[in-house]
Formats: C-alpha cells, sequence, structure tokens
C-alpha cells in the first residue's frame, strides 16, 4: 500500500538521473580531458582548460560581458515588468485574460521568430529607425544590431514573462484587506501599496530576478541572432567551439565555468536580498 | 491622472511584447523581394513560394512528431511526479519540486551538450531520435509539472477520504475523483508542453541528426542567408499553427481555467 | 442495525497519545455522541472506527468482528465531513449515485435510489445540480444522503454542523435526529458543542486527551457528572469546595461555605470533596446576606454572578423578578443539586 505511490515518481525519477543528472556529470568530466585534432578528445586528463580560459583576456572579458548583458536584462524586465505583473495580478474582467494572453504570446510563438522580428526591427534600415528618421526625431540610424544593446533589448522581450508571472503570482498572494487595512489607518492609496504591496511581492521578484538572469546569460539563440558575428556572448561562444570547433574539452569547461559564476552570482544575489528580508521583518 | 499614466505604461509594455511578432507577420506579406518594412505593397506570394517548399513541410512535420512524441511521455510522466509530489511526498516535497523544475533552471544550452556527449557516449551519437526526443521530454517536463500542480493544490483530501467511505478502491477512485480533477491542469501542461517543444530551437539544434531539422532550425538557417520575406511566411504560418492547436484543444478537450 | 464496540484502543502520532485506551460500546441504531475540547481525541476515534487511521492498540469490533484488516472502503460505513466534501465535478445526482456504483448496483436501482433520498431530505428536484449551486444547509443535506442511501452499517458525522450558521444548526439537529430515528441506523456524532450532544444522542461519551471521562444518557452527564472536568465542560457549573464534618446513617455530614447538609453518600470525616452546582438550579430572592456583583442580559435568561461572604457563585434567573448589580439578594440552597465530584 505504500509502495504504489513511489511508482508515480519512478519515471520521472529515471528520466532525469539519466538524461539530466548523468549527463551533466559527464560534463565535468569532459572538461577534463585533453582537447584532440580531429576527434572530439584525446586520451589523458588535464586542468589546462580551465587554464585556458582564465589566462586569454578574451575569454574573460566575454564573461564579463555576458554577465552585463544578464544583470541590464534584468534590471530592464524588472523595471518594464513590474507594473504589469501588479496590473494582471489585480485586474479582472473580460480585459484580464486578453492581457494574461499577450503575456503568454511571446512563449508561445517561438524564439527564433521573436528574434527574427528584432532584427527587422533594430537594423540601421529597420522599423524603429526608419520611423524616428521619418519623424525627424534623430539624425543618422540608432546602432541596435550586432551589439549589446541590441541583445538586452530583444533578450529583455523574450524574458519579460518571466519575471512577469513570478510577480504576479506573489502579487495574488496578498490579502487585499492588508491594504484596505493600511488605509483605514490612514495611507494614502501610494502609501499603502509602497507600504504593503510592494514589499509582500519582493519574494516573487527575487524569483523573477533568478529566473531571468539566469536565462539571459545562457540565452543562445537571440544573441546569436541580433550579435551576429561582431558581438558573442559566452553562450554563442561555447556553440561555437563545440560544433563548429569540436573542442569538446574547452566547450564543457566554458560552459560550467559560465554555469558556475552565474551560480554564484544567484546565491549572492539571493543571500544579499534575504538579509534585507529578515532585517525588515 | 496616474491612473492615466499607469494604464497608458502598461499598454506599451503589451504593444512591446507583440511588436516583434506583428512585425514578422506583417513583413510576410510584402510584394517586394526584400524584407524591408513597411512592406512595399500587400501579396500573398510568398506565402505561395513556401507552400511550395518542401523543405519547409518536411520541417514542420517533423516538428509536430517529435513535439506529439516528447509531449506524450512528459504528459504522463509529469503527470505522475506532480500527482506524488502534491498528495504523497511528505519530506522529499521540495526536493521534487526541484528536481522536476531543474530543466528549466538550467541552461538549455548546457543540457543540450550534456545529452550530446551522453548519446556520443553511447555509441549513437546523434543518428536516430534518442537524444532528440529526450532533451524535448526534459525541457517540456517542467511545464507538465508545474501545471497539473497548480490544479492539485485545489484538491480536497477530503473528497478521496469520502471515495473511500463509499466503497470506491484505489483504482476507482484515481478514474473518478483525481483524473477529473486534473484534467484542465494536465491539458494546459500538454499544451504548453506541445508549443514549446515545437519552438525549441537550442536542443533541436545540437541533437537532432544530419538530415533532419526542425520548423526552428530551417528558419534559422533561412534567416542567416535568405533575405526574402519567404522565412516571414513560414513564421506566420508556424504562430497560426500554434494558435489553432490551443484554439481547438480548449474547445475538443476543454481547457476550463474556471474554478470550480 | 450494527453493534460497534471499542476496546482499549490506543493510537499514537509520534510520541502523543491521540487516543489513549479508549473502550466503549455502541448498540442497535443508537445515536451517540463524543463530545470533548479540540485535540481530545474524538475526530482521531472516529477516522480509526471509519478506517483511515490504523489503530496502534485494541480492537475495533462491528458486531463482534474486528474490523482492524478491513480497509475503509469495505467497511461498509456512511461519512458526512465537516465540509461536506461534495464532488464539486458531480451533480447532486452523481454525487449520490457514486456509492451505489460502487457497489455495482444495476442502474434502475440507483435511480430510484437516488429519487428515494432525494425526497428524504427534502431536495427533490434538485438532483441535476451541481453542488456549487447550493446552499450550505442544502449541501450538508447532499451530504447527510449521499451517506445514507448505499444503506451502511453505521453513520459517522464528524462536526458536520460547524460551518452553518446558528439558525440553520438548530433545524439541522432535528433534522438529523429525527431522520436518523426514521432510518434507525446506528450512529457515531463528534462534536464540540455541548448543547448539540446533549439534545441529539441516546447517549454522550465525553472525552478528554483521548480517554473516556465519563458515558451516559445526557441527563446522567448534566445532572451527574463524573469529574470537575466534565461537569465544566458540559454547561457552566460552580464548584464548591467542601468537607465532610461527621458519618451518618443515611450518608455523611458536610460543611461549605454554603451551610451544612447531609450527603447521601459515604465519606470519612476530614475528607475534601468539591462539590457541583449549576446555575439555573438556585433562585434568587430579594433581600438578604448575599450581594448581586453582575448581573449581564442575555435574552430569556440573566446571568448574574453573586457574592456571598467569601464565595461567589454564577447563577442564572428569569427576567422576573429582575435584580441589578449592587442589589442585596437571598437563596436557598438546592441541597439535592448539590453533586459530589470525582
Amino acid at each position: 500500500m505504500r509502495k504504489a505511490p513511489l511508482l508515480l515518481i519512478l519515471p520521472a525519477a529515471l528520466v532525469l538521473l539519466a538524461f539530466l543528472v548523468v549527463p551533466y556529470l559527464n560534463i565535468v568530466l569532459m572538461s577534463l580531458r585533453v582537447p584532440g585534432s580531429g576527434v572530439p578528445y584525446a586520451p589523458g586528463w588535464t586542468l589546462g582548460n580551465y587554464a585556458k580560459f582564465f589566462s586569454d583576456r578574451f575569454y574573460l572579458e566575454q564573461l564579463a560581458n555576458t554577465l552585463w548583458i544578464g544583470v541590464a536584462t534584468t534590471l530592464a524586465c524588472l523595471l518594464v515588468g513590474y507594473p504589469v505583473a501588479v496590473q494582471l495580478a489585480r485586474g479582472t474582467g473580460a480585459m484580464r485574460g486578453l492581457r494574461y494572453g499577450i503575456v503568454l504570446a511571446p512563449l508561445l510563438v517561438g524564439i527564433v521568430i521573436r528574434s527574427y522580428g528584432w532584427t527587422i526591427l533594430l537594423g540601421n534600415n529597420g522599423v524603429i529607425n526608419r520611423t524616428l528618421l521619418g519623424w525627424g526625431l534623430i539624425e543618422g540610424p540608432l546602432p541596435l544590431m550586432y551589439n549589446g544593446l541590441g541583445i538586452i533589448i530583444a533578450l529583455t522581450h523574450v524574458l519579460l514573462p518571466f519575471m512577469i508571472l513570478p510577480i504576479m503570482g506573489a502579487v495574488q498572494g496578498i490579502d487585499p484587506q492588508l491594504e484596505l487595512a493600511a488605509r483605514s489607518l490612514g495611507a494614502g492609496r501610494n502609501t499603502a501599496f509602497r507600504r504593503v504591496v510592494l514589499p509582500m511581492s519582493l519574494p516573487g521578484v527575487q524569483s523573477g530576478c533568478t529566473l531571468v538572469f539566469i536565462l539571459a546569460i545562457s540565452a543562445y539563440v537571440t544573441p546569436a541572432l541580433i550579435g551576429g558575428l561582431r558581438v558573442k556572448t559566452a553562450a554563442v561562444s561555447v556553440v561555437d567551439a563545440l560544433i563548429d570547433g569540436f573542442q569538446w574539452p574547452f566547450g564543457s569547461a566554458m560552459a560550467l565555468i559560465l554555469a558556475v559564476v552565474g551560480g554564484l552570482c544567484v546565491v549572492g544575489f539571493q543571500r544579499a536580498t534575504r538579509i534585507g528580508w529578515a532585517v525588515r521583518r | 491622472m496616474r491612473r492615466v499614466v499607469f494604464s497608458t505604461y502598461c499598454w506599451v509594455v503589451y504593444a512591446f511584447l507583440l511588436a516583434p511578432i506583428a512585425v514578422v507577420m506583417l513583413a510576410s506579406f510584402n510584394a517586394g523581394a526584400f524584407l524591408t518594412f513597411p512592406p512595399q505593397g500587400l501579396s500573398l506570394r510568398w506565402y505561395w513560394v513556401f507552400f511550395e517548399n518542401e523543405v519547409f513541410w518536411r520541417a514542420i512535420r517533423t516538428s509536430l512528431w517529435v513535439a506529439t512524441v516528447a509531449t506524450a511521455i512528459s504528459g504522463v510522466i509529469g503527470t505522475a511526479a506532480a500527482i506524488f509530489q502534491v498528495r504523497y511526498a511528505r519530506r522529499t516535497r521540495e526536493a521534487v519540486r526541484i528536481a522536476m523544475l531543474a530543466p528549466l533552471l538550467l541552461p538549455e544550452v548546457l543540457t543540450a551538450i550534456a545529452l550530446l556527449f551522453f548519446v556520443y557516449g553511447l555509441g549513437i551519437g546523434t543518428r536516430g531520435m534518442l537524444g532528440l526526443i529526450a532533451g524535448h521530454v526534459l525541457i517540456t517536463l517542467p511545464f507538465v509539472f508545474m501545471n497539473v500542480a497548480a490544479s492539485l493544490e485545489s484538491f480536497d483530501a477530503d473528497w478521496d477520504l469520502a471515495a473511500r467511505s463509499l466503497g470506491a478502491g484505489r483504482m476507482a477512485r484515481f478514474r473518478r475523483i483525481m483524473l477529473p480533477m486534473i484534467k484542465p491542469g494536465v491539458i494546459g501542461g500538454c499544451l504548453f508542453a506541445f508549443i514549446i517543444s515545437f519552438d525549441t530551437f537550442t536542443m533541436s539544434f545540437l541533437l537532432k541528426s544530419v538530415g533532419t531539422s526542425t520548423l526552428p532550425i530551417q528558419l534559422y538557417d533561412y534567416l542567416r542567408t535568405n533575405f526574402t520575406p519567404e522565412a516571414a511566411a513560414v513564421s506566420s504560418f508556424s504562430v497560426l499553427l500554434s494558435l489553432v492547436v490551443v484554439v481547438v484543444t480548449e474547445k475538443v478537450l476543454g481547457l476550463n481555467i474556471r474554478r470550480f | 442495525m450494527t453493534e460497534v464496540a471499542l476496546r482499549n484502543l490506543t493510537k499514537r502520532f509520534g510520541s502523543i497519545a491521540a487516543v489513549d485506551g479508549a473502550s466503549l460500546s455502541i448498540g442497535h441504531g443508537e445515536f451517540v455522541s463524543l463530545l470533548g475540547p479540540s485535540g481530545c481525541g474524538k475526530t482521531t476515534t472516529l477516522k480509526l472506527i471509519a478506517g483511515f487511521e490504523q489503530a496502534d492498540g485494541g480492537e475495533i469490533l462491528f458486531d463482534g468482528q474486528d474490523v482492524a484488516g478491513l480497509p475503509a472502503e469495505r467497511r461498509d460505513i456512511g461519512l458526512v465531513f465537516q465540509n461536506y466534501a461534495l464532488f464539486p465535478h458531480m451533480t447532486v445526482a452523481g454525487n449520490l449515485a457514486f456509492g451505489l456504483e460502487m457497489r455495482k448496483r444495476p442502474k434502475v436501482e440507483i435511480t430510484r435510489k437516488v429519487a428515494e433520498v432525494l425526497e428524504m431530505v427534502q431536495l427533490q428536484g434538485l438532483g441535476g445540480r451541481y453542488p456549487r449551486e447550493l446552499s450550505g444547509g442544502q449541501q450538508q443535506r447532499v451530504a447527510l444522503a449521499r451517506a445514507l442511501v448505499i444503506e451502511p452499517r453505521i453513520l459517522l458525522l464528524d462536526e458536520p454542523l460547524a460551518n452553518l450558521d446558528a439558525r440553520l444548526r438548530d433545524e439541522m439537529r432535528l433534522f438529523i435526529r429525527n431522520l436518523q430515528r426514521r432510518v434507525g441506523i446506528t450512529t457515531i456524532y463528534v462534536t464540540h458543542d455541548q448543547a448539540e450532544a446533549l439534545t441529539m444522542s441516546d447517549r454522550v461519551v465525553v472525552m478528554f486527551g483521548g480517554r473516556v471521562a465519563q458515558v451516559g444518557e445526557p441527563e446522567d452527564i448534566y445532572d451527574r457528572p463524573a469529574s470537575r472536568a466534565v461537569a465544566e465542560f458540559v454547561g457552566r457549573v460552580n464548584v464548591i469546595a467542601a468537607e465532610v464534618t461527621a458519618a451518618t446513617a443515611e450518608g455523611c455530614r458536610v460543611s461549605c461555605p454554603l451551610g451544612e447538609f447531609t450527603l447521601p453518600r459515604p465519606g470519612r470525616p476530614g475528607e475534601r470533596i468539591e462539590l457541583a452546582l449549576r446555575p439555573e438550579a438556585v433562585v434568587l430572592s430579594a433581600g438578604g446576606p448575599a450581594v448581586i456583583e453582575e448581573a449581564a442580559y442575555s435574552g430569556g435568561l440573566i446571568d448574574y454572578r453573586v457574592r456571598l461572604g467569601e464565595t461567589v457563585i454564577d447563577v442564572q434567573g428569569f427576567p422576573a423578578p429582575r435584580f441589578s448589580v449592587g442589589d442585596a439578594v437571598s437563596f436557598d440552597v438546592p441541597w439535592a443539586r448539590l453533586w459530589p465530584l470525582g
């Protein structure tokens, strides 16, 4: 009678173990192998791949750049997405379904199509520049493609739903009576929001930021299409090394470094924001 | 005043969210030969070109097939895992949740690479569909799990006790009480899973076998070399396809987001 | 008609014994209440009888047969939950039919029985509705009907009226009791509301800390409580300290702050005892050595707090004669109503 429930989790456990855990462990192994020429790797073990990464300024700068893009995207998503998340959480009626659909729509459309759309919008001859030029607001085209700015804009678009949904969830979980209580005690509408809703939405903000940051630094398609050959993020470099360069050990080392550094940033962020919470309580 | 500013701001954001999609769909009607915006005249010619293009159709068929298989597998596994986590797991509850969401939190690129090495290590490489299907199952699993788990949150344990008191054994309880309750969650989750699988690029890119191609990959290839609006036409078609799948599923199987 | 017997029933959660050696016998068609504060073990006892929990010790017998090995779904019980637990995705008729479907009854029979039971609970015509479309009281009646339509051996109710407002609760009490009498099914009713237990039951089982403190008819429990805890839980009571002064032929002589009297029960001189006195047993008259300290009007009755020297007692009286705070009053002590506790 006790055994039956375990059967429920068994398939998932097996799948995750076989196709996630073991392969990930394998990456770690792979990163320690000796690079081969003509073959993915040669026999033997070495730490040389990591040494190569940390001694090359190019890679370090690229990593830093990628992290910066991640941070910028996260901030942008937060600023843009927070009001929308609140509106969605509080809204009622028919419009709500529509708004919810619009927020989810990018997720359902596919990354390639979305990134493609941004290439149309951001190019020197793209929609944005032609519109602004046409209205006489600028004199020359703004460089929005093939650089970090374009990547940030496009990534913000792609990852916005991942910021909006957790915050929306957190705000929905706040008892509406709390705000009414604050107002009955004399707080104006904005003050009530600032002192009651805002602090209580922070766990959602924390989740959203974490999710967006991780997804931003490991994004591939969007930076590849927007950045082109001129600007490559770390993830793009990794895929290049693996698919085009066949450098499995080095590519693995790069990928792991990216993941670990990203993970450390997240842990640091969570620590920092948790301390703030504890003090406030 | 504040309300107006707030409202306008939100609508700007919604426009921002829809802009690239709208732009692509509009560009597909371009009568000219180049991907310019605004379009030089409206025409359906690029749709005709696309309909004749066997390469894209093959890619669509492959994508549909992979998505269906992956969704079927994740649907079963994810639902079972969600039932376990919500109803049975005690001390392992959080751990199960994190494990099931792991493929979402880990970079897709990394997971794809890991699987790539794995299938090569097994000796089969990217021949056959094992790696590809496994990858798609991994990335769709969290969505099924989250949706079903969410719909189970409102499951009252007393319903199960009531059914037991009325004489229902485990199978009967599962069929008559649990399954109807989680139906919206399962359908929603599978829908999400299907579309995510259909649209995913990175996983397919790294794990596909030579000669096969999913739609996103085909589009990506085209975008790098081809500058006609044909790709825009294909993209619009893909968006429409996703929409149709959602609407049809809702009508036929009943998504029913309404709470009891 | 089933007899239920509990023998030394024990159930532990961790180191805490939720039910600690409870023993009880319930006869054919009897309506028995398990009464006690939260945490006293009454709900756990019910769950053990239903089969949702396994006992750590003791036995549960239905008609003399140990049901320990029998899973809940085969004990042939009818259960009514506090929050009704109606299946939201089925209509009322669907809910009612469920138990019969589990018993593989033919469709014709199911339809007939569902119609019959709907009439029995006065909900005829509502078979096609969904639970969410019904009021609380109606849902409660559907829950009751669902438990009864399968004609179970025993009926178990877990604080079914707790979620209803006061007026509805009174109506439903009568309704459930009359229904039970008509059907004649052995019934176990869990509640923390002593008024409910006293008005509805053939016998009341008072429980504290997982143990049975007293079993008896409602009047027994009320007028002759076995212990101070029972006396204080069931209704309001004054507990008066007293001492036995001498043994007599009829019993013993007892001295308390209210005076001296003869208790028809043996006692040793010097023995300290406690006496229970119900507030409504005292009748006040104007003028005298006692003083009204508090007076609270509660509709049909007035609750007084009366001080006589060092002793303060609660008294309940009718609106006439009416006394106010500060009035001097006296009363004849109703010696016969003083009940020794413990």
